[in-house]
């Protein structure tokens, strides 16, 4: 499968990868020196092509621009040891790499940025990077921070269960897609592997659910119970192991709901994708 | 401004640091933005707006849209300064790698796409170009990036285009094509090492 996965180091290059590859490839990415300085100077390769294409802006795009960035603070650099974090405990098991911005790129910054990019989030509905981090919903996640082409990609080392799992059902044999756009440009897909018995959500372009809410998922039975199979984490892109023996289910379900989630869905579903 | 270190997207050996005049980098901007300066990040606006604007109206198409798309992305450049690292790149190649991200996001977002395609003329309709050095090292740039495509087979080139100028993923491209499934990727792969070996592209 590795020989598979290192052949999309072009397609990522140039954003020509959907959701779910892009999951599986920047997992590969975070361990692999070889597709790291690959995609590097591929980017880099691409970035030549704009050339063909350029074309001034408006006159008036100068100003509004000036305005904008005048209203707002740029983020201060990351620094080594960081631990702002309120997900992840950015610590590493291998030799620190030099910490870098997660995020280039609107959303990405998820999972280590703070307040004030809620804002920025939510004025932009299409939010999401490069870079990407998995909030997976797992305690204890071991994160290590590489910085790739100006970006960053977050490793969660061993030890997260939930990482390996979802690397095993994404590139399982008989892993199925499920998909589904959201309100505002989002989407979600499920990919459910029968033979682990597990299901993956992979989202984009995900709003914060409303404060003091989170966003809780449900996998459905044949019968129409929904059975709560955890918290997902809001914004940007998420990769979430759905907990739960997913093989019979016939679909699953987000759901907004009160802080620590819910026995049973409170709320009509922001997405229900059905396994069929 | 030396109009050669704005537009190189390679970090340059070959800039020559004994030239008269040794202009303002990118990178240097984009430094001075970080600490919240507004004139450095207006000169960094003047220097590469152009670049950005017009690859995220060759993926976007939609006028508006992509004066949107391309806010969005100044806006992206400046609060991300601080974390730009030189050592992963140039600062050319980082914004726009945000442009094209942002832009690619825009054309597959559900409501983007009922307007793709329409009000979009010739892909360098309002290419401003005036005729002071800068336009001739402009299209010189682009005569060599033209040259190194000519290297590329027929099908990496179009595979490499749909991909990156026109935001297609390599599934739809491999359709767009008739090119059996998974090796699409395989073409924008080889294409890109080819465009990138015969650019002399280095990081």
């Amino acid at each position: 499968m590795s020989e598979d996965i290192h052949a999309l180091s072009g397609a990522y290059a140039v954003d020509a990868l959907d959701d779910v590859e892009r999951a599986r490839f920047e997992r590969h990415l975070a361990g692999c020196t070889a597709c790291q300085a690959e995609v590097e100077s591929l980017v880099a390769a691409a970035s030549e092509l704009s050339v063909l294409t350029e074309a001034a802006p408006p006159a008036s795009l100068r100003a509004k621009v000036l305005a904008e960035i005048a209203t707002v603070r740029p983020l201060p650099p990351l620094t080594a040891p960081q631990h702002e974090s309120v997900d992840e405990d950015v610590t590493s098991s291998t030799p620190p790499e030099p910490v870098q911005a997660p995020a280039a790129t609107g959303a990405p910054a998820t999972q280590v940025e703070h307040a004030d990019d809620l804002t920025e989030r939510r004025r932009s509905r299409s939010t999401r990077g490069l870079a990407r981090g998995w909030r997976v919903v797992v305690a204890a996640a071991t994160v290590a921070v590489l910085a790739i082409g100006g970006f960053t990609v977050w490793k969660q080392i061993d030890k997260d269960p939930s990482r390996a799992i979802a690397d095993q059902v994404l590139a399982a044999p008989d892993a199925t897609r499920y998909g589904q756009r959201l309100a505002g440009g989002a989407t979600a897909t499920v990919v459910r592997s029968n033979s682990l018995h597990k299901a993956v959500i992979v989202t984009s372009g995900m709003s914060q659910p409303p404060s003091g809410k989170v966003f809780q998922l449900w996998l459905q039975d044949a019968t129409g119970h929904m059975t709560s199979a955890g918290l997902m984490p809001g914004g940007g892109d998420q990769v979430v192991v759905l907990s739960g023996d997913a093989s019979h289910s016939k679909g699953a379900g987000i759901t907004v709901e009160p802080d620590g989630g819910s026995d049973q869905p409170t709320s009509d579903p922001v997405a229900f994708i059905a396994f069929a | 401004m030396d109009p050669m270190s704005r537009f190189s997207v390679v970090p340059s050996g070959d800039e020559s640091p004994g030239g008269p005049a040794r202009p303002v980098t990118l990178e240097q901007l984009l430094r001075r933005a970080a600490t919240g300066d507004e004139t450095a990040f207006a000169e960094l606006y003047d220097a590469v707006s152009s670049r950005l604007f017009g690859l995220v109206r060759r993926v976007v198409r939609d006028p508006a849209q992509s004066e949107e798309v391309t806010q969005e992305v100044f806006l992206e450049i400046w609060r991300h300064s601080a974390r730009f690292d030189p050592s992963k790149g140039a600062a050319l190649s980082w914004m726009l790698t945000i442009a094209h991200r942002k832009a690619v996001d825009r054309v597959r977002s559900a409501e983007a796409a009922r307007h793709r395609d329409e009000g979009y003329g010739a892909s360098n309709q309002d290419v401003t170009h005036d005729s002071t050095a800068e336009a001739v090292v402009e299209r010189l740039d682009a005569e060599r990036v033209h040259r190194a495509l000519e290297t590329l087979t027929p099908v990496q080139r179009q595979a490499l285009e749909l991909a990156y100028l026109s935001g297609y993923t390599h599934t739809e491209v491999a359709t767009m094509l008739d090119l059996p499934l998974g090796t699409a990727k395989t073409r924008i792969r080889d294409g890109l090492i080819r465009l990138r070996d015969t650019l002399g592209v280095t990081l």
